[in-house]
């Protein structure tokens, strides 16, 4: 299929002068934004206790661990600002993201020892369920580094138990082996109760020479029998047991590995046990990049210091996102699918690191005369119509057929609405798609590029609406709601504002709580709100928006679970008739 | 020969981003037309040098509405 995918048709267009001048404001707004981002990310690194007053205990921190661990530059961390529950420490207490080790990539999440050594807390198991979903999604082993206190004993009420409470984890690692994905431990410090269930629950444990793990720690042990409450005399009695537990911590090296056996390898260094993950992510099994690469990598042909000028901050200016999306992919080189047909929607085959992906996104501004073909008012892009719905439902079953991982690029306020668009069956064909992406069984990532709105940012390829989607960026100029603000004000007070004219009334205060309810959604809707609540999975910077394509083309073909042979593909068939 | 940029559809000039006599290429963004609720560039179909802008900004325009001539 070499003639198909060596050399693309090229797309894109070097930007003209005039637009550079005309968008440097929206430039400076972009980058005051990543720069906003940048420091809450920074602020949440350091959280807790100081870096250097760890090191000088001997320990590293998770972030030393985590630099030590992966290949240089690799890591693309995830979930930096989540914190739905909004925790008084600013963190879930896990650090995490997509890294190579050894050449290979992994899932990476550790602890937060420097806050209260690691403990789970309100909001973690959320992010350890989207963790471990991500490595489940693109069939990567999932690298733990454990070292957690357990369960933060005052906030239990809020994460211990429940559905998708802090346990699950143990079962889902069970579920990754079972897929044969592999989870490995690197093992720290003091690791009771919930600590012990994630030190023992993957495959491999490799702990320091300190490290224990026990269904029960020092507080377990000297508590276990409630008294109806507490005395001076039961103080003495567990100041006892507490005092004896502290010099005979349970679950010790000495136990789980001369003993039990459960601890696989012990390493004198901390340094050592991130070299044993190393070893170990060695043996796992790992295509060649080369297997899978189409076409020899390359990078864009035109600039990603373009996008700050394509990319416009203001919502209402149109924009073209074929220019976005040449800058990212493999040689500005790219096999569109059906471009004559359904154009608010662009799709397309490209290559990132030479390795073949389909590309959905959603185009703005004006459309061609007559259409959408069922209606007489003219369309406009960022919505959804009858064709662009029923493009995306066949680019999607084919990528399914041909094991082509996706990436969907958002930037929609809706699928067209009214009497007319029900007849145009656009209700169906919008559900019609998440059934045609859950059919596919394909890893696939999304970006919202600006804003993600309505259906639209369920059915295309939108976390919310299928389980395929391994992760969510965000940009400097993201937002997400489920109609823009002034438009949920008018639905909201259109009819109050009504009764209270007929009935003599002012309109001040209505027209006050709309103000309110349309700030509302603005506040909630700003990337880092986007990011702290987890509509996102992270707000990425433009310039580094292709390392994560990188990334995630890197770890989908590393080891998939299905394959296609290329030559054996439709999809480009169908492109080139 | 001279080339009529018109209106693909009615909306309000929102802004003009060349004057008379300015030299333009083909695809250099000449206006904004606000329509459908969105900030809509107008670009140029030719290259050449805009001899004539037949609408000022905060005009309504219609569709087919000549907007601007290019040389």
């Amino acid at each position: 299929m070499r003639p198909y995918f060596e050399t693309m048709p090229g797309f894109g267009k070097e930007l003209k002068e005039n637009r550079i001048t005309r968008t440097q404001e929206s430039r400076a707004k972009l980058e005051a934004v990543e720069a906003e981002i940048a420091a809450l990310r920074k602020a949440r690194q350091e959280v807790g206790i100081p870096a250097a007053e760890i090191n000088k205990r001997g320990s590293m921190t998770v972030w030393q661990r985590i630099e030590y661990l992966v290949d240089k530059d690799s890591f693309l961390p995830l979930h930096s600002l989540y914190n739905p529950e909004e925790n008084e420490e600013g963190t879930t207490n896990v650090v995490d993201g997509l890294g190579k080790i050894g050449g290979r990539w992994a899932v990476i999440i550790g602890f937060d020892n420097k806050v209260l050594a690691g403990a789970w807390i309100p909001g973690q198991p959320d992010n350890i369920l989207r963790v471990t979903n991500i490595a489940k999604r693109l069939h990567i082993p999932l690298v733990w580094l454990v070292q957690c206190s357990g369960v933060k004993m005052t906030d239990q009420e809020k994460f211990y138990a429940d559905r998708r409470g802090s346990g699950t984890c143990f079962y889902r690692h069970a579920e990754l082996e079972q897929m044969g994905i592999p989870v490995l431990a690197g093992i720290y410090g003091t690791n009771p109760a919930g600590g012990g269930y994630q030190s023992i629950s993957p495959t491999i444990l490799l702990a320091h020479k300190d490290a224990n793990m026990a269904v029960g720690g020092v507080g377990i042990v000297s508590g276990m029998s409630p008294k109806g409450g507490f005395d001076e005399a039961g103080l003495e009695e567990l100041i006892a047991k507490t005092r004896d537990m502290r010099v005979k911590p349970p679950g010790s090296v000495e136990t789980h590995y001369d003993a039990t056996g459960f601890f696989t390898r012990v390493f004198e260094e901390e340094t050592q046990v991130l070299d044993g993950i190393k070893e170990y992510m060695r043996m796992i099994p790992a295509y060649d990049p080369k297997f899978f690469q189409v076409a020899a990598p390359k990078e864009p042909q035109l600039a990603a210091n373009d996008l700050y000028h394509l990319l416009p901050t203001n919502q209402k200016e149109a924009y073209v996102f074929d220019e976005i999306l040449a800058r990212l992919v493999d040689g500005s080189e790219h096999m569109e699918f059906r471009p004559d047909y359904g154009p608010e929607i662009y799709t397309g085959l490209v290559k990132i690191d030479g390795m073949l992906i389909g590309a959905i996104g959603n185009r703005q501004g004006l459309l061609p005369r007559g259409y959408p073909e069922y209606a007489d008012y003219p369309g406009i892009g960022g919505k959804l119509y009858r064709q662009g719905l029923i493009k995306m439902n066949e680019f999607v079953t084919l990528c399914g057929r041909d094991r082509v991982p996706i990436i969907w690029f958002q930037d929609t306020s809706g699928i067209d609405v009214g009497d007319v668009a029900e007849r145009a069956e656009l209700l169906g064909l919008g559900q019609s798609l998440i059934y045609s992406i859950q059919q596919t069984d394909l890893p696939m990532m999304l970006v919202v590029l600006r804003k993600g709105s309505a259906a639209a940012h369920y059915v295309m390829g939108g976390p919310t609406a299928n389980r395929h989607n391994a992760f969510t960026l965000g940009t400097a100029a993201t937002e997400i709601y489920v109609m823009h603000g002034e438009t949920a004000a008018v639905a909201t007070f259109a009819r109050r504002a009504v009764k209270d004219k007929d009935a003599g009334k002012p309109l001040k205060p209505i027209a006050d709580k709309m103000n309110e309810m349309a700030k509302k959604y603005y506040d909630t809707s700003r990337p880092a709100y986007c990011a702290q609540h987890g509509f996102v999975d992270e707000i990425v910077n433009l310039k580094a928006l292709r390392a994560y394509l990188k990334g995630f083309a890197g770890a989908v073909y590393q080891n998939p679970s299905s394959i296609c042979p290329r030559h054996q593909m439709l999809t480009p068939r169908i492109i080139r008739g | 020969m001279s080339e009529e940029v018109t209106a693909p559809l009615s909306g309000k000039v929102w802004k003009i981003l060349v004057k008379e006599g300015d030299q333009v290429q083909y695809e250099d963004e000449l206006m904004i037309l606000e329509a459908m609720k969105m900030e809509n560039p107008i670009y140029a179909p030719v290259d050449g040098k805009v001899a004539a802008i037949k609408v000022a900004e905060g005009d309504q325009v219609e569709p087919d509405q000549v907007l601007i001539i290019i040389e």
